[in-house]
């Protein structure tokens, strides 16, 4: 893809923004340790996040609706325990090519 | 047009992350409950990756390479060896990595990206910075690398050439930076000092 | 092109064996110094082939390690390709018609493909 702007090279040093995102991080570390899923399986599932869903969130929100949607296709949780109040059920978008975002 | 991710998360309601940590709770009581997890497990996992990931271990193996000869070639060589002589292992994560060491010197600079997610060598280097994770660093470094550099105020000579390194598999790069002149006979604790993150990526001199 | 920066052009092999490992390696198809051609692939599933490289020319420079390929992970294959993993190094004048700076790569042997004989390729 094209037409980003310039790079913001501001850093704050902070491995995570908030308690969340550091345990987001855990929980995918741990998941592929135990072979809840494999490491290209997780990058997968980002890849297919729906387009849209993957501009408008931030780092670890696309990596939170990467391992929702592989928690229920594992079979690990069932679907309606994750469904947002407002029914913005998680998942994959339409799937695309493979390979993310047209780089 | 740039997105900014790190504003991202806004919402009305003013409580940008509140909504994402109870998605998150959720998420782990429930694999807790089916036994995948544990929340012990999680809180190691975090201990231990924010204790001896970060940069000032890419700046110990970057020091020793300045003043050892024979470790910078080992370095250069093997990275997982080398590394392994300081105490390093680039195997704490999630599964080992090879380690590609690469040098800059007066006619090359090299610079690392992932541009189809955001590996990065945790190991060595902590934490990626978010503009390294960022859509625009990613896209634009292999297009541009020199117009890149110059916005994070590095300016490079015409005759410098520029290698960028993508880690597209399983491979992950660090740059050893030239070292700064006038730094002879300097420690290699206090040379260990002079070198940023950065560098290691290679969006600085050093 | 002359690598200032320690590169031999030998393997350099990966710090775990991966599934399969039992009986000899793969060998490797392509040696480091050869031009070879990025597939022009564009498949439905992951793939670790960024699409600025397919359809375009490189030079291997090294061969870092045989891993399994992970088009075959996520698609289910059983079990993965065990492939070397090469890294190739692209012009900017070539990927797009300016720059001068060079993008190495790394791309699974399933990506590539040699050069064509001359007279019959593009």
């Amino acid at each position: 893809m094209e037409g980003f702007g310039p790079v913001d090279p501001t850093e704050d040093g902070r491995a995570f923004h908030a308690d969340w995102e550091a345990r987001v991080f855990a929980l995918n570390t741990a998941l592929i340790r135990r072979q809840a899923y494999t490491l290209d399986e997780f990058r997968d599932a980002i890849e297919h996040l729906a387009p849209e869903r993957y501009l408008a969130s931030s780092y670890y929100e696309r990596w939170l609706e990467a391992l929702e949607g592989l928690a229920v296709k594992k079979g690990l949780v069932a679907p309606g325990d994750l469904e947002e109040e407002g029914g913005d059920a998680p998942g994959p978008g339409p799937r695309g090519s493979g390979e993310g975002r047209g780089r | 047009m740039s997105v900014p991710t790190r504003s991202r998360g806004q919402r009305e309601d003013g409580h940008p992350d509140s909504r994402l940590a109870r998605r998150q709770r959720r998420l782990e009581e429930l694999l807790e409950a089916a036994g995948v997890v544990t929340g012990a497990e999680l809180d190691a996992i975090l201990d231990r990756y924010l204790a001896t990931a970060k940069p000032a271990n890419g700046a110990r193996v970057v020091a020793r390479a300045w003043v050892d000869e024979g470790f910078r070639h080992r370095l250069l060589a093997d990275g997982n060896a080398a590394v392994a002589e300081l105490g390093f292992s680039m195997g704490g994560g999630i599964q080992p990595q090879l380690l590609r060491v690469v040098e800059n010197t007066p006619r090359l600079h090299n610079v690392v990206v992932c541009t189809l997610c955001s590996c990065y060598p945790l190991a060595l280097l902590g934490p990626s910075p978010s503009w390294y994770r960022s859509e625009a660093y990613r896209s634009r470094v292999v297009r541009r690398p020199r117009e890149v550099l110059e916005e994070f105020g590095l300016h490079l000579p015409g005759h410098v050439e520029v290698r960028v390194w993508d880690a597209s598999a399983e491979t992950r790069y660090m740059v050893v930076p030239r070292r700064p002149a006038g730094t002879e006979g300097m420690a290699e604790d206090a040379l260990a000092g002079l070198v940023t993150r950065r560098g290691l990526i290679g969006t600085a001199a050093v | 092109m002359k690598d200032e920066g320690g590169a031999t052009g030998r393997a350099l092999e990966p710090p775990r064996s991966g599934p399969g490992a039992e009986g000899s390696p793969p060998g490797e198809r392509f040696r480091p110094g050869e031009t070879v051609v990025v597939k022009a692939l564009d498949p439905p599933h992951h793939t670790r082939a960024p699409r600025y490289v397919r359809g375009h020319r490189g030079v291997v420079v090294e061969v870092h390690g045989v891993h399994p390929r992970p088009d075959d992970v996520v698609t289910g294959a059983h079990p993965p390709a065990m492939e070397p993993v090469y890294a190739v190094r692209f012009s900017a004048a070539d990927l797009w018609g300016e720059g001068d700076h060079s993008v190495t790569v790394n791309l699974w042997e399933a990506y590539l493909e040699p050069l064509p004989l001359q007279g019959t390729g593009p």
